[in-house]
């Protein structure tokens, strides 16, 4: 499925171009002496899936906890429906409206399934947690993702699996969601049927007028579901183009174009795997 | 807000692996062998479970040992009143330790705030004031504790570890190794640590309504979660936005105040206090708090089982004395004790949470 593409002549590029929800411009962060992001301007818009690629280390993920109110910028500026945003924690991003489905997942492992659904949105009645109710909302989640049978809610989430988390994750964040959802790397756990069906999810956020960003590493995967492609290279965007049904190839060249102009190499003179090689280094 | 479940498809993305046993349609034995072992685990889940054990085993043992001292009404309001404040001080290192962190000033701030709060009196200032200073020093001693742990970003082992020279230089500073003594003590002191009827004396209480209200905030408030999900894994809890600073200060301050109040509670008890006093109080908190089932590594514990290890400790002090063993032999047997718990909690952990590290 290929977003956008299909739209004929150049009319359509100006047809319905939704104004973004959330914008970052010219966003900085550094660590010590490491630049993890650099000037760098993405927009978001309702309905749109947004996959950010990039090597390891490209700064993909800091550029999710920015979007998320994990870490601060050192530089630039978020806009949430134009105006300017701060974002000074992870409440506040909630709070506008973004869930983050984090790399590592955001799950307390001596917590409670429910315990881990509801943390940092806690469900109260009085001075006390409910936890009968946040009991009973977190199982109808764990049915909608077909983790019903299987888990009780009381359970510490150190007993689930790889694939059990990263589905706990993922349901809470949608269960959540109100106007972006942020996926780093969620399928890296799962398998080619619990991909489809997180991608799913994915899908129906798009239908619901979310804003999207998913952070994905398999080229394959990734042309099915994005709309457009941004692409990191060294803490930079390379590249910001719509999906216009792009192959794996062109995709990893996008993504390695940054390192082929520092080795000095025509893109022209490449073929698949060559750049798969580099992809692996 | 609540949730609003935006997914209508009904994924299965485990639902394949079927969880039924093999054994559906076995004899009856193989079924009832089952639902017994599940019951067995759910029960071993409570973290207090161990420690009841333990605390069952002693007292039966003392019981006979001690030919009907041990277990008489006299000796309980004995060991009560002698675990009050051990026990108030360790309901906060319990809770600060499920906030992943430690305090080893409690005996130093323990002291220091209820002499100053004895000088006040002796020195004719109202003893409610006096009680004032005394829960604010409380206060003074967890912020400084939790802020420089924060701020400096270094482990509160380290910082508490000097917060307890620094407080017990101060106290020998102010009182110059004194003991002061308060000869008509005022209703205050009788409220915190007076006799109630014979034997029984207020502390038990006060000890009491401590763990009550710290087990309630810990295990049934929104400021409980976010302690424990700190103390488990503090990156996560900052993701889905728990105010991880704040709640990793108030840890400290809540351990400060109640070492602070506990002394009070001692002086309300002897009318007198000296600097020497709790001196001990760090590590045995933090051992009634591991032997309860806290976890080192924060996350995990109970006020509840940190409550029963300190009676623990206490009924192997009084014990051995009725049993007419030396009461030399408390420290050792206390060592050993903490070793055996521990291992205990880390085997009834493994097994209900079916790991095998
Ligand atoms: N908390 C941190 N402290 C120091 N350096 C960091 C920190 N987080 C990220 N970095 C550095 O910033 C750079 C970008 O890291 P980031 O995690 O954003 O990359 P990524 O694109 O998500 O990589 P991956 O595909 O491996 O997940 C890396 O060089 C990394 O070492
Ligand atoms: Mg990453």
């Amino acid at each position: 499925m290929t977003g956008g593409s299909s739209t004929e002549g150049v009319a359509g590029a100006a047809l319905v171009q939704p104004s973004p929800w959330f914008e970052a411009r010219r966003v900085g962060k550094r660590f010590g002496s490491v630049v993890a992001l650099e000037e760098v301007d993405v927009a978001f818009r309702p309905g749109e899936i947004v996959a950010l690629i990039g090597d390891n280390g490209s700064g993909k993920s800091t550029f999710v906890k920015i979007a998320s109110g994990v870490y601060q910028p050192d530089g630039g500026t978020l806009l949430i429906e134009g105006r300017e945003a701060r974002l000074r924690s992870a409440k506040d991003a909630r709070q506008a409206g973004i869930e983050t489905v984090h790399q590592d997942l955001g799950l307390v492992d001596s917590m409670s399934i429910a315990r881990n659904f509801f943390l940092g949105a806690e469900l109260r009645r009085g001075p006390f947690l409910d936890l009968t109710r946040m009991e009973r909302e977190t199982r109808k989640m764990l049915v909608e993702i077909g983790l019903g049978n299987l888990r009780a809610v009381g359970q510490e989430v150190s007993r689930l699996s790889g694939g059990e988390r990263q589905a706990i994750s993922i349901g809470r964040a949608v269960a959540f969601q109100k106007r972006m959802l942020i996926l780093d790397e969620p399928t890296s756990a799962l398998s080619i049927k619990e991909t489809e069906t997180v991608f799913e999810f994915i899908r129906m956020a798009k239908v619901r007028g979310l804003a999207v960003l998913c952070v994905m590493h398999n080229l394959v995967q990734v042309r099915d579901i994005a709309d457009r492609f941004v692409v990191f290279w060294h803490g930079r965007k390379v590249a910001d183009v719509a999906n216009t049904g792009q192959s794996e190839k062109e995709l990893a060249e996008y993504i390695l174009e940054g390192k082929l102009s520092e080795l000095g190499i025509e893109r022209s003179s490449l073929d698949t795997g060559t750049l798969r090689a580099l992809m692996q280094e | 807000m609540a949730p609003t479940p935006a997914a209508a498809a009904t994924v299965s993305s485990r639902g394949d692996t079927s969880p039924a046993p093999p054994g559906g349609s076995q004899p009856v034995a193989g079924g009832w062998q089952l639902a017994a072992s599940s019951a067995l685990t759910r029960l071993l889940r409570q973290r207090e479970l161990g420690i009841a054990l333990v605390a069952i085993i002693l007292f039966v043992l003392f019981s006979l040992l001690s030919h009907g001292t041990f277990d008489s009404v006299q000796n309980w309001a004995a060991i009560g009143s002698a675990t009050a404040e051990l026990g108030i001080v360790t309901v906060g290192v319990s809770l600060l330790m499920v906030s992943g962190e430690f305090d080893l000033s409690v005996g130093a701030n323990f002291a220091f705030a209820a002499l100053v709060m004895a000088l006040m009196i002796h020195d004719g200032y109202p003893p409610l004031e006096a009680l004032g200073a005394d829960i604010g020093i409380g206060i003074g001693v967890g912020l400084l504790n939790g802020l420089v742990t924060v701020m400096l970003d270094i482990p509160s082992f380290i910082t508490t570890l000097g917060t307890f020279f620094l407080w017990s230089g101060v106290t020998l500073l102010v009182t110059g190794g004194q003991t002061v003594t308060i000869l008509n003590p005022p209703g205050v002191l009788t409220a915190l640590g007076g006799s109630v009827s014979g034997q029984i004396r207020a502390e038990i209480f006060w000890w009491l309504g401590a763990g009550l209200v710290i087990g309630l905030l810990l295990h049934r408030t929104v400021t409980g979660n976010w302690l424990f999900a700190v103390g488990g894994k503090r990156f996560a809890a900052r993701e889905t936005g728990v105010p991880v600073v704040r709640t990793r200060v108030i840890a400290f301050v809540i351990c400060g105040v109640l070492a602070a109040f506990a002394g009070a509670v001692q002086l309300g008890h002897l009318d007198s206090m000296s600097a020497s006093f709790g001196s001990t109080y760090q590590l045995e908190a933090i051992a009634a708090s591991v032997v309860g089932g806290c976890a080192l590594t924060g996350g995990r514990g109970s006020i509840l089982g940190a409550m029963i290890g300190t009676v623990v400790l206490q009924m192997l002090d009084n014990g051995l004395i009725l049993s007419g063993v030396s009461p030399y032999w408390y420290e050792s047997v206390v060592g050993v004790i903490v070793i055996a718990a521990v291992a205990l909690h880390v085997r009834i952990g493994r097994l209900t949470r079916g790991a095998e590290q």
